[in-house]
């Protein structure tokens, strides 16, 4: 068995892991509450580690896809040809970096639910079957495990959130769930027209990525059916007018699903604009990535401009989402290599900080049952490693140097101003904001006179420690020497067709 | 040990804060010593870059070593470190001050809370400020521009259960962040144009005309944005006075000598480019002047000791920056030197009176302190002397350079203005001196347990006053030579396109100098000596809607204020409710209902109840239907 071989293995463990797990879960009785939280987090710890070395072991250098895997499953039958649909797992860097995104989420989220006491065994495998989607759509190169992996980490959103949640949780499951089934059904149209269209009888993502290049897919076709995909997926990336199922599904989500949600499915929406809509269809792509780029600059303003106003913890975080997400569109849609290796930085670098928030915004909440800010004021004094976290996260949103948004979004702007000044002018303001509304949380929350009402609230809990801990590692990992994160994702956004360097 | 180890001057402190950050509070004495000898390291290694630098060729050659931090296909990005004599004149101010800020610190902060994390922090600005001045790049200087900015924040904002200083740290925080952004943008649109974050590359593009006029013209002013931002220009200035906020050491060192400088450092390092398109020079020339004398009357009502020093200290940042604009970083740079000095005297010593008095700090509560505090008394009156410009102190030497080079580069009606500005800085210096130390104690209880500060305070006062009294010495020929500097101090400090030319002394200049200097004093003499404040009390009663202008420092603070509330949290408003009610309410949930009514129909054809979630499945297949058929079309 040769490294690849070996490697394409790896991926499978990493999939198989989740579900896998799930599986025995459902098997073990739900009063053995212990056994179902230790075997979750036994599987989050393996997933972590598969992640971390799926990430590090990635070759810059090499053939971009690696670690394939291809296993055949339907073949030749009625319109299908040769390896019509086969499992096909492999990564790039850039799904070498969201891989390694959500282990580390993964494993925060697992350990943040620790506490969970309603259904515990419903809730864990429903997370994991997430996880399971998540991980199947990062390494997916057929389309129809594509779909499938993405389906299968958006519909268990729905009872985790529904079940779960607090605070108006059936409306916002419903309403994020409507969005996200609208986006699946834009997304399933354009698969089955681009694999009727291209007529090679696969499924195949890297035959289709041929066939959208060589012109197999005629300009007018592509520019057809890139907004489904665009669309599709960017309802999932919060992609401005679409975002609104954000606030409050963040608002009504449960720790650990706000942030593997906002964490990592958010990157799933602008990951599938990468592979399908770019990758597939890049004259399509070229011919709509400026709207893209407008809509994504709104709502990176839009999103911090929103927040500014704020009363809940969560709804700010729900617009910077906006916001940040703002970002990856935006460099996602000058198509310039320098803007779009920071919007893939942007994932990551969101990714953390958000899942981070989240987390911590969840350990306030269950012991206060409020996320009024205003309620609050000087809880450094009873809490400083809660605020110490929590002011790295803020200022990771801010842009700070020395910390991942920064890296990221200095990426961004320097691509964007490449092509379009006054936008690139138009999100370097959006940042400014961004230091107003989180600066304002700062010091309503944190500081100033302690209000005596909050004198009893402990400080983060060993769990909350450790998944945070792992999570501002990431941060400052990304914000200090981002070599190793660049060098995996410019490399594979350089051969993406339409790129310009 | 040479110019290439210049880093190590920032690394040190760095290593230390991250030691003190995760350590310090179990360390003994909260790991102050650290710090100290962190810092003491810097100042010590400072010397032997000098010489190095001194004796390298012409002993004015730049030294520059990079290495390549990230590539992306043709975008190289690397990070260095570029040495030069601005370099040097401003790491020999910042690890000056730093050391002695550190010391001074020792005996001010005893026994208050958190005190290991205060030198933690100290230790970051020190890393951070050297880097920023070290920075071959300007991406680099961005990092650690934000870095010393957050470092503020942190400092500014160390009493976090005072709702004051938090609110102070935060506006500090936003008002810098806003010129950020226009030094973000300038930075990228030099980029743009040049391919390269290298300074001294986009400098030699901009001299060969590389860029286009109007295009490097929009970029240098969106640089000078940031520059204005970080130095408290008008209209940036509002942040500053309330970072007085801040422990009084931390405003001597970040607040008078060093952060805010970076405005100044980064206009002279970038000055060939301004020069190019030369109308950005008068825009820094008018900014520089309209700040140095609104300050100077905001300082005139101002009874607390640090908010006078603070509109001071954006006053003669106006200086610096006017210098620069008159194209003559030597005067610039001189005057940043020598105010450094005798800043952070006047504010150590304002906080040894705070310590002294026991934490007072306004005037209309003090008075008559010299008698009881005499060492910290003495190096104020050395430091006010060195601010209102009387020779032979610091001050008078190089605010007579920059009215040299005023009157060459724009004529009387500059000099005038400035010479305008300097009789107000006069003016609000003496007062503050003998309304503090001088005349009768004007609460006798205060006055009585006031005691002179320990050693470790007064001894950085002295150090700083002895430097107050000498570093002007250096614009002499001799001096500058025998110090090693070839051709003296004067040309040490050049912009390669005018060469360098030394320092003139004009006798008639100096002359006028004096007297506007004295003219100050004596006015401010005249109203306030032995503690009388009934002249003044007059003046105000005769043009109150002035007095209140004064008091209320132009109601820039007001107007922000509304702008902040109506404008931008308007908008943020506007944006809510569209959000909210619009895009959520009227077209999400709207059509949600429209597709509940079509789901109750729906629902009488199916045989039971369909949840939500499978009815949008199936109207998702309808629309597939649908799209099939049209496609097929």
């Amino acid at each position: 068995m040769t490294l690849e071989e070996a490697q394409g293995y790896v991926l499978l463990a990493t999939l198989a892991t989740p579900l896998v797990t799930a599986a025995i879960l459902v098997l073990i009785p739900s009063q053995y509450r212990m056994a179902h939280r230790y075997l979750s987090l036994a599987a989050g710890a393996v997933m972590l580690g598969l992640s971390v070395y799926v990430f590090a072991a990635y070759q810059v250098g090499h053939d971009p896809i690696q670690m394939t895997l291809r296993w055949p499953w339907v073949e030749n039958v009625a319109f299908l040809g040769e390896k019509g649909v086969s499992l096909y797992l492999g990564v790039d860097g850039i799904s070498a970096l969201l891989t390694l995104l959500n282990g580390i989420v993964a494993f925060g989220g697992i350990l943040v639910s620790w506490k969970i006491d309603y259904r515990p065994k419903d809730f864990f495998i429903l997370y994991l079957v997430l996880l399971t989607g998540v991980y199947g759509t990062f390494f997916s190169l057929d389309l129809f495990f594509f779909f499938f992996f993405y389906e299968l980490a958006v519909v268990p959103l729905y009872l985790l959130i529904g079940v779960w949640g607090s605070t108006r949780k059936e409306y916002g499951a419903l309403k994020l769930t409507l969005y996200l089934v609208a986006g699946s059904v834009l997304i399933w149209i354009g698969i089955f027209a681009v694999v009727r269209e291209a007529g090679l009888g696969t499924f195949s993502l890297p035959a289709l990525w041929e066939a959208g290049q060589s012109g197999a897919l005629s300009p007018a076709f592509q520019k057809t059916f890139f907004p489904f995909f665009a669309v599709g997926c960017g309802v999932l990336a919060g992609l401005w007018p679409f975002h609104t199922w954000s606030p409050d599904g963040h608002m009504s989500a449960p720790t650990a699903v706000s942030m593997v949600h906002a964490g990592v499915l958010m990157k799933l929406g602008a990951f599938g604009i990468i592979r399908l809509g770019i990758q597939i269809l890049p004259e399509g792509a070229e011919f709509w990535m400026p709207t893209l780029l407008v809509l994504g600059t709104i709502g990176a303003v839009y999103g911090a401009v929103g927040a500014l106003t704020q009363r809940d913890f969560k709804l700010i975080s729900g617009y910077s989402s906006v916001s940040h997400m703002g970002y990856v569109l935006m460099g996602l849609g000058t198509l310039n290599a320098v803007a779009m290796t920071g919007a893939v930085l942007q994932m990551f670098s969101h990714g953390v900080m958000t899942a981070l928030v989240f987390l911590l915004i969840g350990a306030i909440y269950d012991q206060a049952h409020t996320r009024d800010m205003k309620d609050f004021g000087g809880v450094a004094k009873v809490m400083p490693l809660w605020v110490i976290g929590y002011v790295i996260a803020g200022l990771a949103n801010v842009g700070l140097p020395g910390l991942s948004g920064f890296t990221a979004e200095f990426h961004i702007f320097v691509g964007t101003f490449r092509s379009y000044p006054v936008f690139g002018a138009l999100g370097v303001l959006a940042a400014a904001f961004a230091a107003a509304y989180m600066l304002r949380l700062f010091s309503i929350v944190f500081f100033g006179p302690l209000n005596p009402r909050w004198a009893s609230l402990r400080d983060a809990r060993p769990v909350e420690v450790i998944s945070g801990g792992l999570l501002i590692l990431s941060i400052l990992a990304m914000g200090l020497y981002w070599a190793p994160f660049v060098d995996r994702v410019s490399e594979t956004v350089l051969v993406l067709p339409g790129v310009t360097n | 040990m040479g110019a290439e180890h210049a880093w190590l001057l920032a690394a040190i402190p760095a290593g230390a804060f991250v030691v003190l950050a995760l350590f310090g509070r179990y360390l003994a004495r909260g790991g102050d010593w650290l710090g100290i000898a962190a810092i003491a390291t810097s100042f010590a290694l400072f010397f032997p870059v000098l010489a190095d630098f001194l004796s390298e060729g012409d002993g004015l050659g730049p030294f520059t070593a990079a290495v390549e931090w990230t590539r992306i296909g043709d975008f190289s990005f690397p990070m260095g470190i570029f040495v030069d004599p601005i370099t040097i004149v401003m790491l020999a101010v910042i690890t000056t001050v730093a050391f002695m800020v550190n010391i001074f610190s020792v005996g001010y902060m005893k026994g208050e809370p958190r005190y290991w994390w205060f030198f933690a922090v100290l230790q970051l600005f020190a890393a951070s400020m050297i880097l920023l001045v070290l920075a071959d790049n300007l991406l680099l200087l961005y990092i650690a521009w934000e870095l010393v900015g957050l470092c503020s924040f942190l400092l500014i904002g160390f009493y976090w259960e005072k709702r004051s200083a938090v609110e102070a740290a935060k506006k500090a925080f936003v008002t810098t962040r806003i010129g950020d952004v226009g030094l973000l943008i300038g930075i990228i649109l030099l980029w743009r144009e040049a391919g390269t974050f290298n300074i001294q590359e986009i400098l030699r593009l901009a001299e060969e005309g590389h860029f286009g006029h109007t295009y490097l013209l929009v970029a240098m002013l969106f640089i000078f944005i940031g520059a204005m931002g970080k130095s408290a220009q008008v209209p940036f200035h509002v942040w500053l006075p309330d970072a007085m906020e801040g422990p009084t050491p931390v405003s001597a060192l970040i607040h008078a000598a060093t952060m805010v400088v970076a405005g100044v450092y980064l206009v002279n390092r970038m000055l060939p480019a301004f020069e190019v398109v030369d109308e950005t020079l008068l825009v820094i020339t008018v900014v520089g002047l309209v700040t140095a004398i609104l300050t100077g009357f905001m300082a005139f009502a101002q009874t607390d000791i640090k908010k006078v020093l603070a509109y001071s200290t954006v006053g003669q940042l106006g200086f610096m920056f006017v210098a620069a604009g008159a194209g003559a970083p030597e005067a610039s740079m001189f005057h940043l030197m020598t105010h450094a000095f005798f800043k952070a005297l006047l504010f150590l010593a304002a906080g040894s009176v705070i310590i002294g008095t026991h934490h007072h700090q306004d005037m209309n509560e003090l008075g008559g302190l010299w008698k009881r505090m005499p060492i910290t008394g003495t190096t104020f009156l050395i430091g006010s002397l060195a601010l209102a410009g009387v020779p032979p102190l610091a001050g008078f030497w190089s605010k007579d350079e920059i009215l040299v080079v005023l009157d060459k580069q724009w004529g009387p009606w500059a000099v005038s203005l400035l010479g305008f500005a300097a009789i107000l800085t006069a003016f609000y210096t003496t007062r503050l001196f003998i309304r503090t130390f001088l005349g009768q104690p004007r609460d006798p209880h205060i006055a009585e347990h006031t005691t002179e500060t320990p050693p470790v305070m007064t001894g950085p006062l002295l150090f700083l006053a002895l430097l107050s009294v000498v570093s002007g010495l250096v614009v002499f020929h001799e001096v500058g030579t025998a110090l090693g500097f070839p051709g003296g101090f004067g040309e040490f400090v050049f912009l390669p396109s005018h060469g360098p030319h030394g320092y003139e002394f004009d006798a008639a200049f100096a002359g006028a100098s004096v007297v506007l200097a004295l003219l100050g004093i004596f006015t401010s003499g005249w109203l306030y000596w032995g503690g009388r404040l009934d002249r003044s009390t007059r003046l105000a009663e005769w043009q109150p809607r002035l007095y209140d202008m004064l008091v209320n420092k132009f109601y820039f603070d007001e107007l922000y204020q509304a702008a902040i509330d109506y404008g931008i949290l308007g908008f943020s408003y506007v944006v809510s409710w569209f959000d909210r009610y619009v895009v959520n309410d009227t077209g999400v949930d709207g059509s949600a209902q429209v597709t509940g009514y079509a789901g109750f129909i729906l629902k009488h054809l199916q045989s039971g109840r369909l949840p939500h979630y499978a009815m949008s499945l199936a109207l998702g297949v309808v629309v597939l239907a649908v799209a099939g058929l049209v496609m097929r079309g």
